[in-house]
């Protein structure tokens, strides 16, 4: 196999890989900018530089030439190489910054030249803490800088678009933007313009920067020139947790990040999978955190003389099973393409319990809506997890007819809107509601109001519409604790410990609900029904090896990249 | 000593013949060169013939035609395949190109069918930088009577030969003479260089295989043809053979662009233009365009315009334009005029440049206005390492070297010029 020396250490490799990603797939720290693996190459940072040397063939025989203890005869290439553009090959040698002096000053000097104009702002720039430029800087860069004259000034404030703003003089001309605009996304809306120092991207005249995926080249940028409008001086890196999770707003799943400060959700961005969304989020994916923080319920409610009041949680359970109990048979439950396997499995299981009818999932279709990329016209998570376990999406019209008809005395909603999805005729029947947002229009209708984690909140699987299952781990706490969420907290972030600053136990932002799957449960306890699960891990363990569609899928094989179902 | 250019002053100019009006298609006659490759020689016979003339590239770097030629892939009927005429000349002190244009089109044109057949392309972009006007549109007019006359366009003169050739006006910045920049902006792209490789003769416009070559090198092909290889190598200095465009222009009396072998003295040249004016005495020439080092007066004794000659001597050939500059010449201000230019051309995609080539200016600058310091000097030159070699293409270099050498060469100019220091400042070559 052909191999390279990289820093005096020997790698075999195969095909014709880059320099630069082979160093960084093993673990060889190479500092950049420009280059970006799913993007063209025009190594124009020049802060790749590395020193490579290739054997030398004799012209004559075309043997390697070899010295006289044997060794081959290494010829370095007379300028240094910017290795994100060079491709190995065969008994080539490398010298990286560590190995060798060259390649350090020339990297050194590098840095020494972006930074004479770049303008330093990193007291109040969004990127500082992550920023490549600032880390590369400290690790390679030089103790100070020789420049002593004016900065170049740009325009500190372009709107480029509608989530999109730049800070000109902040920009290292990477082009990363450009190139994505025109190689990933293909809106060419962006372009550099003017030239030398003054340089920077920009709309092209009359262009407005409004693809639906605009967003990703904040982070793509390694410098905080493209900041986003919604994010833009709201927290500094190091005060947010980063937790990996999933989108939910679509049917991708989209694997993302979630960043916390003391329970709110202040920004997602997209967490690489290369199964799903490569490096991509498009825009409405990363604003729809908003459900998240706002709209939330206070507590449980039941319904008293007409009118909803908070009660605890166990007097809501207790009504909502009083009400399952006087039904019998004549109760109706609607699962939920928006609620995880899991909770729709225990919904299943409670439905059994009582003898009711599962009506099937609320779909959430918006034709038309899907690119083929990562939209998709299903703007739920979990429609196919729910169609794994047997559910099919609810005929409104059938249902309205039956409550109409006085068919059934109880409608049990897990985690959806009912009304708004056209089921008018509540009028008759008790609703039991488990809900995320007071915005739902169901509420106003419920007896009982149970509030439910959401997603951000839960442990849980989603499975997306290629059937890929899926696991979100809690991001922020609630109120009502949990030891297995309790447990998740520390260990989902990023980290495993968060940062200091985002206080989760801090009162002011926990919103008072349980997950689904501590409901359901409770609810079939007050019963005298068993449910005995200790957490979503166990329940899936159980759906995994019982429901064939859900084959392998349990939380240890899912870890953060998911698992591929098997096909149905 | 012999000069290398022999018999300099009953030399027959090719390029640039003393006629009249010239660029009437009537003056310049009947493409004959291009009638004689089509008849009797098959495109690698005339690849053969311009190797072995020793043409080598007009536009800057000195690389040999014919090799460069050879490079192309062979024929794939699927594949377009292009030349490409380099007419961006914005090289300061070089203005070759346009005097070629503007008097004599036709040989330009009869060089590029040439071409386009030994390396059996179809088609021509001949890329004219976009401040020559006036000549672009001279050059359409004289085109269009080429193709009325079918020494252009379909089955060239009943040779069953076709090729046609697409004037394109430039995007107005000297970074699109660099040739694949030029091929980006030919795209209808930002002009950004690309990196290399891949080569142009693998991927060049729009990624199909071209050549690509300067106006003047093709000018060259028309006599190579008609005359032979010998006749052109025998021409001027044997390692860099053919005739020279010499652009002179600085203190002398006659500035102007001036046809004569290759492999002229410096002096000779320097009579030529009819010696410095009011009999100054001369300081310094740059032979070959702004970005070769500068040669101070006393280094030019037996120099003569060919690339041995001149790298020995400390310097290049370039685009033979020579500027000559008198005692009264302050260096630094002509270094900052310089690192003005290549300050504002840096098209801004390498960082060592982008932002080398401004910060130079600015030390520069100062010096030239009495506040520098002599450590600014050394600083001057540590940036040239910083520069040069770093870089996607050779403007980083070519904006390098000036400084370093200008410094090198007239340092006392320069120390003169900054400022006493109040506390003693060491400097390397003090
Ligand atoms: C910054 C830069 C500017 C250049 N400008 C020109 C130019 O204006 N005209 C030109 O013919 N070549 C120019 N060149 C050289 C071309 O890249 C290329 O080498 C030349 O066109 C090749 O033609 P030749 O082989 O016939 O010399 C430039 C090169 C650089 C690096
Ligand atoms: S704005 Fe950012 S991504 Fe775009 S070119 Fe500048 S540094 Fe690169
Ligand atoms: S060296 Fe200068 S002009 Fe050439 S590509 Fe780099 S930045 Fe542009
Ligand atoms: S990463 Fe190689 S030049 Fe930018």
């Amino acid at each position: 196999m052909p191999s390279v020396t990289i820093d005096g250490r020997k790698y075999e490799f195969e095909g014709h890989p880059r320099l630069l990603q082979f160093c960084l797939d093993h673990g060889i720290e190479v500092p950049h900018f420009c280059y970006h693996p799913s993007m063209s190459v025009p190594a124009n940072c020049r802060q790749c530089l590395v020193d490579i040397g290739a054997p030398v063939r004799s012209r004559a025989t075309g043997e390697l030439e070899r010295t006289e203890d044997g060794e081959p005869v290494i010829r370095y290439f007379p300028k240094l190489q910017t290795s994100c553009s060079h491709t190995l090959a065969d008994g080539q040698v490398v010298h990286t910054s560590r190995s060798s002096d060259k390649v350090a000053r020339a990297q050194q000097d590098n840095l020494e030249l972006m930074l004479i104009n770049h303008p330093l702002d990193c007291p109040i720039c969004d990127q500082a803490g992550m920023c490549p430029l600032q880390i590369q800087a400290y690790k390679y860069g030089p103790e100070g800088s020789r420049f002593e004259f004016r900065k170049t000034h740009k325009p500190k404030k372009v709107k480029l678009g509608p989530h999109v703003v730049l800070d000109a003089e902040r920009c290292i001309n990477c082009t990363r933007c450009t190139r994505f605009t025109d190689e990933i996304s293909r809106s060419h809306q962006l372009t550099i313009i003017d030239r030398g120092v003054k340089n920077y991207p920009l709309t092209p005249p009359g262009l407005v920067f409004d693809d639906p995926y605009s967003m990703n080249v904040i982070d793509l940028c390694p410098v905080g020139a493209l900041t986003s409008a919604d994010f833009r001086f709201q927290a500094r890196i190091w005060e947010m947790s980063s937790t990996p999770s999933i989108i939910t707003a679509s049917a991708k799943g989209s694997n993302c990040y979630y960043w916390v400060r003391d329970n709110l959700i202040l920004r997602v961005t997209p967490r690489p999978n290369p199964e799903v969304n490569d490096f991509w989020l498009p825009d409405e994916d990363r604003l729809a955190y908003r459900c998240f923080n706002e709209d939330r319920p206070g507590g449980p409610e039941i319904r008293e003389d007409g009118a909803r009041q908070g009660a605890t949680w166990e007097a809501a359970c207790a009504r909502a099973a009083e009400l399952l109990s006087a039904a019998g048979l004549r109760s109706v439950f609607l699962a939920s393409a928006l609620a995880t396997v899991e909770d729709n499995y225990l919904l299943m299981a409670l439905a059994r319990m009582t003898g009711g009818t599962v009506a099937g999932y609320l779909p959430h279709i918006a034709p038309g809506h899907g690119d083929g990329w990562l939209r998709t016209d299903e703007r739920a998570p979990n429609g196919e997890g729910c169609r794994r376990l047997g559910l099919g999406p609810a005929d409104v019209d059938a249902l309205n007819e039956q409550i109409a008809k006085g068919e059934y005395d109880v409608l049990y909603v897990l985690e959806d809107d009912p009304v708004a999805a056209g089921l008018s005729e509540l009028g008759a029947v008790s609703v039991i509601l488990h809900y995320h947002n007071t915005t739902n229009r169901t509420l106003s209708l419920a007896d009982v109001a149970l509030p439910a984690a959401t997603a951000a909140e839960t442990i849980g699987t989603f499975v997306n519409v290629d059937g890929r299952a899926q696991r979100v781990v809690p991001a922020k706490a609630i109120r009502g604790a949990h030891r297995t969420l309790m447990m998740h907290m520390g260990l989902s972030r990023a980290d495993r410990h968060g940062t200091p600053f985002d206080r989760w136990h801090n009162e002011s932002h926990l919103i008072n609900c349980k997950p689904s799957w501590e409901l359901l449960p409770a609810v079939a306890g007050a019963m005298g029904h068993r449910m005995d699960y200790p957490g979503p891990r166990q329940i899936m363990d159980e759906v995994s090896s019982t429901v064939p569609a859900f084959g392998g899928a349990t939380h240890k094989a899912m870890g953060l990249a998911g698992v591929k179902l098997p096909e149905v | 000593m012999a000069a290398k250019a022999g018999n300099w002053q009953s030399y027959k100019r090719v390029l640039l013949p003393p006629v009249r009006d010239l660029h009437r298609l009537s003056v310049y006659g009947d493409y004959g060169a291009l009638r004689k490759a089509l008849a009797r020689y098959s495109p690698k016979e005339v690849t053969e013939i311009v190797k072995a003339s020793g043409l080598k590239g007009r536009g800057g770097a000195g690389f040999p035609t014919g090799l460069k030629w050879s490079f192309m892939p062979p024929v794939d009927p699927d594949v377009p395949r292009f030349l490409c005429c380099n007419g961006d000349e914005s090289e300061p002190g070089t203005y070759k190109d346009r005097q070629l244009m503007e008097f004599n089109p036709h040989q330009i044109f009869e060089g590029i069918l040439i071409s386009n057949y030994a390396i059996s392309a179809k088609a021509c972009y001949l890329y004219i930088r976009g401040e020559f006007a006036d000549w672009i549109t001279l050059m359409e007019e004289e085109l269009d009577k080429a193709y009325a006359a079918n020494f252009v366009g379909e089955n060239i003169m009943g040779s069953g030969f076709s090729a046609d050739i697409i004037l394109h006006k430039g995007a107005g910045a000297y970074i699109c003479g660099e040739e694949t920049s030029l091929m980006e902006s030919l795209e209808g792209k930002r002009a950004y260089p690309r990196i290399k490789p891949p080569f142009p003769a693998q991927s060049g416009i729009w990624g199909y295989p071209t050549t690509i070559n300067n106006a003047d090198t093709l000018a060259c092909v028309p006599p190579i043809i008609a005359h032979g290889a010998e006749w052109f190598a025998a021409i001027g200095a044997p390692d860099h053979p053919g005739p020279l465009l010499y652009g002179i222009s600085g203190h002398v009396n006659r500035p102007g662009v001036y046809e004569y072998p290759s492999g002229m003295l410096i002096t000779d040249l320097l009579e030529v233009a009819h010696g410095m004016r009011a009999d100054k005495k001369l300081k310094a020439v740059v032979p070959g365009g702004a970005s070769v080092p500068v040669l101070r007066a006393d280094m030019i004794d037996g120099v003569t315009m060919d690339a041995n000659s001149l790298r020995a001597a400390g310097s290049m050939l370039g685009t033979a334009g020579l500027l000559f500059l008198d005692e009264d010449t302050d260096m630094v201000s002509f270094l900052r005029r310089v690192t003005r230019f290549y300050h504002h051309e840096s098209c801004g995609q390498c960082t060592p440049c982008r932002d080398g080539t401004g910060w130079m200016e600015n030390l520069v600058t100062r010096i030239d206005e009495g506040q520098g310091n002599t450590r600014d000097l050394d600083l001057l030159l540590d940036l040239c390492d910083q520069m040069e070699g770093r870089t996607v293409c050779a403007l980083a270099d070519a904006a390098a070297w000036p400084v370093r050498n200008t410094i090198k060469r007239f340092r006392a100019d320069f120390e003169a010029k900054c400022r006493k220091a109040i506390w003693a400042t060491e400097t390397k070559a003090a």
